[in-house]
Parts: structure tokens; sequence; C-alpha cells
């Protein structure tokens, strides 16, 4: 990946005597910490999930079947298009072109924000339906997935928020910001993919 | 706010907006608590302290998923509350006429008044754990529920007066070198005794089962809680304009 | 406070590699190493003597509660009554932590917080188990009903108290995200986060009688713990950085 145009986001960027770009891990090492650790702890839980379904595998089927997994299908693609979007503003901040990187994020906020809507709307469903946290082990795991995995989302669109506040301000721009709220953002990506292929696909 | 550029990297910036974050938690957990509070079963209107034990027993078993949902709301959240009053104690410090010691003591009377709550709100959720309890057992903590949330206004009256009493005594002038002038507009010290005032009756509720003062009555559940929930909202306002006027006056804020 | 710093007094290891001399107020060290005592012996209490970590089942019968303090009272009375008497640890550990929390360039009202919500949690979210506990084992023969209910109360408010503890861990991973004196690493605040996450996690402890989101399940309880054991640690090995740190003559905090 050579630009040969120097941006002021290149020029702050490591590079060997040839003026070559080092390839860097993106973001900071902070956010690895945060995203590695999240993605063992979540793995846990999907383990935990495992077992248990393994344990009582008729009762976790016929629960699964009330489940819409339209809904599932449609939040799958809300947030791969949230994704694509931020994705696309990370690589536009690398070019300098901070305009078009806030916009892009707003868009893949508005996605997420749409998520979360659809979530509420899938849960409220369920919810008239009679399908609480009581109903059974499979539903007591699907809210309490999709709802830290909800969390995990809000504390998401805080963070696109404060990249969209530095990336504003001339002074604060820098590239590694916009990859740690990049590497976060597709971290919740991954996770829904994961829980979607658990909670709704697996049969 | 507008926070000035060249102000972006100071301590005394972040010092600023640590305590606009501290605010802020009011109005965003107060929806929360509001929609918690709707779901309670038992309170619009408030359960009364004159139902037998099988009467309580019952609304256990017949509301269980209601009252789990409010209460655990209040578990997961109820404490938030904390950051904004300590926003109140570092304002109380900025007081210049006096001492530090009104600060203090309200710090400690906010997390004890915090510890009352949290008390209180177990009490309801291990009566909803298990609804086929006794039915005397669950009357037990159902009166140990309501009397620990109603009734230990001593906390929260102290707080007020407490604030109160420093808002009196910070008679700092507005002058040319420190335009601040006082932290707080004088009538919030006259807003936190009134709010004092209309709070300490409740303490009743722990001793009368009839009437206004009882944990179901007009002044120990309504004025209580009214009055507590208006002095939140009032004081959201004024922490944010007592906010602005130290931002500006430290330079960190037009 | 004027010490000298005195390099590698503490240093067991002989003709060891040249360390860094060690710098820190002497009285801050006296704190710290508390933190590390306290929770040595608190991990020995909750998990070996009281029975407590794990704990023990939400459905089993009110005659096996009964047995459960039967069979284990001598070693919850032991466990308990040392707690009670040690307890004072826990604050010393807050404190220690907020101190060093006011030397952030972030202003003192998120250390305040973390303070606040650390001191409710002392009671519904540790005390109270041990106060239960030591009721039912106080009184053989008591009658099964009451025991069951202690049983209740003392451990759904020992894994179920979530906000107080929330609300600490809220104000720290802010205060670390914005302080600029790098008094701990910032990753430390996102474990903060991670702290969060399974408080969320024990919300159904309060529904669940069994599995995993029981008050003694893999999730709500296991992986909290486990969890909770990773933050532990870390703090109080950026509590020793922190306070090695920390320049000798540094005036005192305001």
């Amino acid at each position: 990946m050579t630009n040969t145009e120097q941006t002021t986001a290149e020029l702050d960027q490591p590079k060997d005597t040839g003026g070559q770009r080092l390839p860097h891990v993106p973001g900071d090492s902070h956010m690895w910490v945060m995203v590695l650790g999240d993605l063992f702890i979540f793995g846990a839980y999907f383990v935990i999930f495992m077992i248990y379904r393994t344990m009582a595998p008729q009762e976790f089927l016929a629960d699964q079947q009330h489940l819409d997994v339209t809904v599932g299908v449609v939040n799958t693609i809300v947030l791969l298009t949230s994704s694509w979007f931020i994705a696309r503003s990370v690589v536009a901040v690398r070019a300098a072109e901070y305009d078009r990187a806030i916009r892009l994020t707003y868009l893949g906020g508005a996605f997420g924000v749409l998520f979360i809507l659809t979530k509420a709307y899938e849960w409220t469903t369920e919810v008239m339906h009679g399908y609480t946290m009581p109903s059974g082990d499979f539903f007591m795991f699907y809210y309490m997935l999709t709802g830290v995995h909800l969390f995990h989302v809000a504390l998401g669109l805080l963070i696109l928020g404060i990249v969209v506040r530095e990336l504003r301000n001339p002074r604060k721009r820098r590239t590694s910001m916009a990859e740690a709220g990049g590497v976060y953002w597709h971290m919740v990506d991954l996770l829904w993919i994961v829980i979607f292929a658990l909670l709704y696909v697996m049969r | 706010m507008q926070i000035l550029a060249e102000a972006e990297d100071l301590p005394k910036t972040a010092n600023i907006k640590t305590q606009l974050i501290s605010l802020w938690t009011v109005p965003v957990f107060g929806v929360v608590f509001l929609i918690a509070f709707i779901a309670f079963p038992g309170f619009l209107p408030p359960m009364s302290p004159n139902l037998t034990a099988d009467q309580v027993a019952a609304f256990y078993r017949e509301h269980t998923a209601a009252i789990r949902f409010s209460m655990v709301t209040y578990d997961l959240l109820g404490v938030m509350l904390i950051p904004f009053f300590m926003v109140i104690v570092v304002q109380m410090k900025r007081m210049t006429t006096q001492s530090h010691v009104f600060a203090y003591c309200y710090l400690t009377a906010a997390v004890s008044g915090a510890t009352v709550f949290a008390l209180a709100n177990i009490f309801y959720l291990v009566a909803a754990f298990r609804p086929e309890r006794n039915p005397e057992l669950t009357m037990l903590l159902n009166d140990m529920a309501w009397i620990t949330f109603i009734a230990p206004v001593g906390m929260i009256v102290g707080q007020n007066l407490l604030l109160g009493l420093a808002v009196y005594f910070d008679t700092s002038q507005s002058r040319p070198r420190s335009p601040a002038g006082p932290v707080f507009p004088r009538w919030v010290g006259h807003f936190s005794v009134a709010t004092a005032l209309a709070i300490a009756p409740a303490a009743m509720a722990a001793i009368v089962k009839t009437g206004p003062l009882a944990w179901d009555g007009l002044l120990s559940f309504w004025l209580r809680n009214g009055a507590y929930a208006v002095f939140l909202v009032v004081m959201f306002f004024v922490v944010r304009a007592a906010l602005q006027r130290q931002a500006v006056s430290e330079g960190v804020a037009a | 406070m004027t010490d000298v710093a005195s390099p590698s007094t503490s240093d067991t290891e002989s003709g060891a590699a040249p360390t860094t001399p060690k710098a820190g107020k002497r009285d801050v060290w006296i704190v710290f190493f508390i933190v590390p005592a306290f929770y040595t012996a608190f991990g020995i209490i909750f998990f070996a003597l009281t029975r407590t970590m794990p704990p023990p089942r939400p459905d089993i019968t009110t005659a096996q509660m009964v047995d459960f303090f039967e069979n284990h009272s001598t070693t919850i009375r032991i466990g308990f009554g040392l707690l009670i008497l040690i307890v004072g640890g826990a604050g010393i550990a807050n404190g220690i932590v907020m101190y060093h929390m006011k030397r952030m360039s972030t202003g003192s009202v998120l250390a305040y917080s973390y303070m606040g919500g650390m001191a409710v949690g002392a009671l519904p979210g540790c005390l109270l188990v041990a106060i239960c506990f030591l009721t039912a084992t106080f009184r053989p023969g008591r009658d099964p009903e009451l025991m069951a209910f202690l049983y209740d109360l003392g451990l759904l408010s020992y894994v179920g108290s979530l906000g107080c503890f929330s609300v600490a861990y809220f104000a720290f991973a802010i205060a670390i995200l914005y302080d600029r004196n790098e008094i701990f690493p910032k990753w430390l605040a996102y474990i903060s986060v991670w702290q969060i996450v399974t408080e969320i996690l024990a919300v159904p402890v309060f529904v669940s009688r069994a599995g995993a989101f029981a008050w003694n399940g893999s999730i709500s309880f296991w992986m909290g713990t486990v969890v909770f054991g990773i933050w532990l640690s870390c703090v109080i090995m950026f509590l020793k950085k922190a306070t090695e740190l920390e320049p000798v003559d540094a005036p005192p905090l305001d």
C-alpha cells in the first residue's frame, strides 16, 4: 500500500531509510488490549453457551424457532454496512481527506443506531410473544448475549463520536485514533456475526 | 460549552470535562430511573403498609417480572447519581470564604445515603427472588425494603442542610481579579433547606402505618420523592451554570 | 512530608542486578502494602473458609441450606469473624486508589466518585453476606425458613450488588482515559470496562436459580470472578508503580 503523495497523515508514520512506510499495527496498543481481551471474554461466553446447548439440544432447538431469522439477517447486514463505512473512513483519514472521513463516520454511526433500533424492535416483539428471560436457558442466553453486545454497540457509538470530534479539530487529528475506533467497531461487528451464527443460524 | 482551543490540554480543562461528564449522568440516567419508577407495580399507587402477609406475597407472585425489571435497573444504575453529587462537592470546595468542611461532610452524607438506597433495593429483589417463600418472610422483606427506602432521610436532609449552609457562607464578592463571585446563587441555599424540610417528615414512615406520613402517604411518599426529583432537575441546571462560570473564569471556555 | 528515598531497603535479593532506586513517599508505601495483604486474606476467607466463593447453589431445598450452615459453621464463623475485623483494609485499598486518582490531571470529581461507589459497595456487597452468615451460624436450631432467608439475602446481595461497583469502574475508566499525568496505563481503563460488562452479566442472578446465569453460574459468577482477579492484580501492580514513580518531594494533595 504505497501512496506517493505525502499527506500529513502519512508524515507521522514511521518509515524505513528508503522512505517506505513501515508496516504498523493500526490503532494504538491500548485498544488492542481491549479488543483482544473482549474477544477472549466473549469467546468464553460462546463456549459456555455451546456447552449448555449440548446438554439440552432439543430444548434449545425448540426455543430457537421463536427467533426471527429475518430480523437477525437485517441486523447483520446493517452492522456489516456500518463497518464498511467505518473502514472507508479510516482510509480517508490516512489520505488526509478529513471531511469525507467525518461524513463516513457519521454514516457508520447512523447504521449503528439503526442496529440498536432494530434490536429494540426485535426484543419488543419477543417479549410481547411471551418470550422473556425466565422462559428458559436459551432465551436467557439470547437476551444476555445480545444485551451485552448492545452495550458494546452503545460504547462504540460513543467512541465514534469521540473520533468525529477529534477529526473536526485540526490540532487533534491522528490516524491512530481513527484506526483505534475502527478496530473497536470491527470487533463489535465480528462479535455480532458469531452471535448471529450461534443463536439464529445454527440448527 | 465551547472549550477554547488553547486550553484543550490543560489539567484544569480535564477537571471541567470530567465534571461535565459527571453532570450529564443526571439526565441520561434520570430518564432510566423514571422508567423504572413507572415500571415498578408498587409505586403508582404506592403499596399500603396495611396489606396482609398473603396480600404482599400475592403481589410479589403476580408482578415478579415487573418488580425484578424495575429493581434490577435501580441496582445496576441507581448509584450513578454519586458522580453528580461529587460535582457539587467539588463546587463546594471552590467556595473561597470558608473551609472545606461542609464539602467533606456533604460527601460522606451523599455516600451514606446511596448506601441506604442500595440496601433497600436488595430487599425488594430478595423478596422477588423466591415468591413462593413463606408470606410472613416476604412481608418482612417488603417491610424492610419500604422502611429502608422511604424513612432514613437523615442523609439527604443532612446533605441539603450542608449545601444550604455552604451557600450562605459563600460570601465571595465578584471582583475584577476574581470575577467568579459566589459559586451558587443565594436562592440555591433557600432551595436546599426547603428540600431538606420537605423530605424530613418521611422519617415517620417507619413508625406510622396510616395517613400522610405512612410510607404510601402524601408526605412520606409523594412529597419526599417529588421534592428529591425536583431537586435533581433544578440542581442539574444550577450546577451546569456554575460549571460554565468556572470554565470561563479559569480561561477554559469562552 | 520530607523523607529521603532509601534505595533498595526492601531489596531482598543480594547481589542482584542494580534496580532503579525506589522513590515514593513512605506513608503511601505503608498503605500500599496493606492492599495485597488484605486481598490475600480476603481470598483465603472467601474461598477457603466461608465457602462463598464459589457460592453454594440457589436451587437447593431449605433443609439443604440448613445443612450448609451446619456443616460449615466453624469455618464460616472463623472466616467472617476475621473479615469483620480486617475489613478496614477494603477502605484502605479504595483510599490509595483514590489518592493516585487525585494525582491525575482530571481533578477530584472522579476520585470522589470512585470512593463513593466503593464505599456504598462495602455494605450490601461485602458486609451483608458476612452479617447474614454470621447470624445464621450464631444460633443453631433456628427455624429452617429463617436460615433459608439469611442464605438468600446474604448470597444475593453479595453476587448481586452491581451498581455501586459499576459507578466506581466507570469513574476509574474515564479518569484514566482523560488523565495526562499517566498515573495508570490507558488499557487499565478498558479492563475496568470489562468489569462493568461482568456486572451487567450478573443481572440475571435475580431471576435464574440454575445454570450459567445463577448466582453460582459459570457466566454470572465465575467469569466475573476471573475478570475481577485480573483487574485487581493489574490495579495492585500499577498502584505499586504509581507509588514508586511519585516524587518524594511532591507537595501533599489538596
